[in-house]
């Protein structure tokens, strides 16, 4: 009897964690067997995040542990940014997960080893124990032209999950720009468990993006991992403008002397979404430096959540880190919540933080109203004016102009800012 | 063009206005004088259409409509313009791109087509060239880190390219050494027309220098209390505001 099918309480278990068990075995063993094992046993023992745990406290799961969860197969289309075929990207490497963990199991298995903040990535460690495919890329080159990855559910069932898994891999001195788009059209998958897994050999360079387009009824959880050893740099970009609830994770570890982590978040409530980012930023070597920006702006009654964290080991002198969080209210029945946090550990580190959040200001709306601008295309140039700082991070143009137009199909009047950009 | 009758306002509950009468006509330069605190900026806003300045009685007409059931945007597109005393930083909104919006909302409102891209770039550069501004103005947010003179530029050169009808300036010469206050006064000047009224709100005498008046007011509690020709500022330079406060009480 595996160690899974033990329970870790007397407790019943929820109709959502049987079905995740269910699925654990109804999966065939591969090569990665005994370490997707472990994930789900660990899994199993910690159960569902409940609201009581620090990084969850906005949000509420208890609406998922009454479902019984199906399993829904996920794709991956991947191509250039130019349009064409991913394959023809020079120094880029995309192979199948599934194929990789058949063929060359030793490659992806430390990547199922990590999940060191287990109150972050419980979810991880489910994606662990039950992806089926995913891609795993490497970066051998210095490649131009930016990869596109487009994730959506192509399965039918009622309360489908399915669990994307993407691990990339940047050899010394590469670099590379990486899209995920997360999508989806098929509104019965009610959640979407992926993982990214990013890690930055000495020298090399990443500019990644996530961007959640989703259903309006869709749930997603996703997880990013980022290790950077010496002199890496990573530039990243958190994107929420669709989908019912998106939590995004991000666990950052600056394991190396001089590595450098530059992460952007730009997180619209509209409705009734509810959006929760979670951020943590370690930094273990000295000489590291790491910067994060923070855009949330929410309508109608949505909710957005911003926390993020930043942690200096004491191995981390001359840690630099800065944390800028903004929220911009647009109706009174929305929420917008943001928590920045620092724990030091080690003395000579320059550490600044800074969080507000607001409605639109006054004097800007009454200065355009003077100059004849309609209130609502006024109120959309702020709302744009205040996404510019993260906006105008973004070194993909195509990218920036695909965000910006689900952007303005979400805004009053929106129309009429295309003019503007 | 302009008729305020027994015009009263407050502000955050507090009565600033007080019963202001005044007419502007076609043609007219009006300077509304006086000390820190008597209305004038409130007076300007007030007019602009601010919302949170709440007039509690009186009426305006603007060109025979009633200013107050307007709107600031239809305010603006009906011809009225609003320099303000502390123009505020937009970063993030192109300076060149709202002045074209702004441009086109008032042809929008007078049934004109919107104005060609290339015409209005030519037109842009010959106002900055005649406020002696620099082409990195083009491409800067609205006001973003202008210095005060900058900004007091950048409103007249707004107003040269909207032509408004009316035009109240409030304190736009404060904070501009002697060379920008010349070219501002340059930009106002080439605005005087028989068709257009002006109305300055300031503190001093000096922009009068190179502005020439046709009425003075001096704004006091939030009343007008004195009106006069040119001569009133050259007389309020020499003896004070309190000249005037005191005469009342004579």
């Amino acid at each position: 009897m595996s160690a899974a099918l033990r329970p870790d309480t007397d407790r019943p278990r929820s109709a959502a964690m049987r079905s995740f068990e269910a699925q654990w075995l109804a999966h065939s063993a591969d090569p990665l067997h005994e370490w997707r094992g472990r994930s789900m046993d660990r899994f199993l023992a910690l159960g569902l995040p409940s609201s009581r745990e620090d990084s969850w406290g906005y949000t509420n799961l208890r609406g998922f542990a009454a479902r019984s969860f199906v399993e829904n197969p996920s794709v991956i289309a991947t191509r250039s940014a130019n349009g064409a075929a991913a394959a023809g990207i020079e120094g880029l490497q995309v192979a199948s997960l599934r194929q990789m963990a058949r063929e060359n199991p030793g490659v992806i298995a430390p990547h199922l080893m990590h999940a060191s903040d287990v109150d972050m990535q419980r979810w991880a460690l489910l994606n662990a124990a039950l992806f089926t495919d995913g891609l795993y890329i490497k970066v051998s080159a210095r490649v131009t032209t930016p990869l596109v990855l487009v994730h959506s559910s192509t399965g039918s069932a009622e309360n489908g999950v399915c669990y994307p898994r993407v691990i990339i891999e940047a050899a010394p001195g590469c670099s590379a720009t990486i899209i995920e788009r997360h999508e989806s059209g098929v509104p019965h998958t009610a959640l979407c468990n992926s993982v990214t897994q990013i890690s930055l050999a000495a020298d090399a360079q990443i500019e990644h993006y996530r961007v959640f387009n989703t259903h309006d009824e869709a749930s997603h959880i996703d997880t990013l991992e980022i290790r950077q050893h010496r002199a890496s740099r990573c530039k990243q970009f958190t994107v929420i403008e669709g989908g019912g609830l998106v939590r995004t994770n991000l666990e950052v570890h600056l394991q190396q002397p001089g590595a450098e982590f530059e992460g952007y978040a730009l997180l619209v409530g509209h409705e009734a979404r509810h959006v929760d980012c979670a951020n943590i930023v370690r930094h273990d070597a000295p000489n590291t430096r790491s910067g994060q920006t923070a855009r949330a702006i929410a309508s109608g009654t949505s909710r957005v959540v911003f926390n993020s964290n930043v942690v200096v080991a004491s191995g981390a002198p001359h840690a630099q880190s800065q944390q800028s969080s903004r929220g911009l209210l647009l109706s009174p029945t929305a929420e917008i919540d943001t928590r920045p946090q620092l724990e030091i550990h080690t003395d000579e580190v320059k550490c600044v933080h800074g969080a507000t959040t607001g409605r639109l200001d006054p004097n800007m709306l009454f200065y355009l109203l003077s100059r004849g601008i309609d209130r609502a295309t006024a109120q959309s140039l702020l709302v744009y004016a205040f996404l510019d700082d993260v906006l105008t991070g973004m070194s993909s143009g195509d990218t920036r102009a695909a965000i910006e137009a689900a952007l303005i199909a979400q805004m009053p009047d929106g129309e009429v800012l295309r003019e503007f950009r | 063009m302009l008729k305020i009758v027994n015009l009263s306002a407050r502000v955050a509950g507090k009565t600033i206005l007080n019963g202001i009468d005044l007419i502007v006509n076609a043609g007219e330069v009006h300077a509304i004088m006086g000390p820190n605190g008597s209305g004038k900026s409130t007076l300007a806003q007030v007019l602009a259409g601010r919302q949170d300045y709440e007039v509690t009685g009186g009426e305006v007409s603007f060109e025979n409509q009633d200013l107050l059931a307007l709107a600031p945007e239809e305010r603006a597109r009906a011809g009225l313009f609003l320099g303000f005393q502390y123009p505020v930083e937009i970063p993030g909104v192109n300076n060149v791109y709202l002045l074209k919006a702004a441009l086109n909302a008032k042809r929008k409102a007078a049934g004109e087509p919107e104005v060609d891209a290339y015409e209005f770039l030519a037109l842009i550069k010959q106002k900055m060239k005649f406020m002696d501004m620099s082409e990195s103005f083009l491409t800067r947010g609205v006001n973003e880190g202008f210095s005060g003179g900058e900004k007091k530029r950048n409103e007249i050169l707004q107003m040269l390219v909207l032509e408004p009808k009316l035009a109240i300036l409030d304190e736009t010469d404060s904070g501009l050494d002697i060379d920008a206050l010349k070219i501002v006064a340059k930009g106002i000047n080439s605005l005087r027309d028989p068709k257009r009224a002006i109305i300055l709100v300031t503190h001093y005498q000096r922009l009068l220098d190179y502005i020439t008046p046709d009425r003075v007011h001096v704004l006091s509690g939030g009343r007008i209390l004195k009106s006069g020709d040119k001569s009133l500022a050259l007389e309020l330079e020499n003896r004070g505001y309190d000249w005037v406060q005191a005469g009342l009480v004579a």
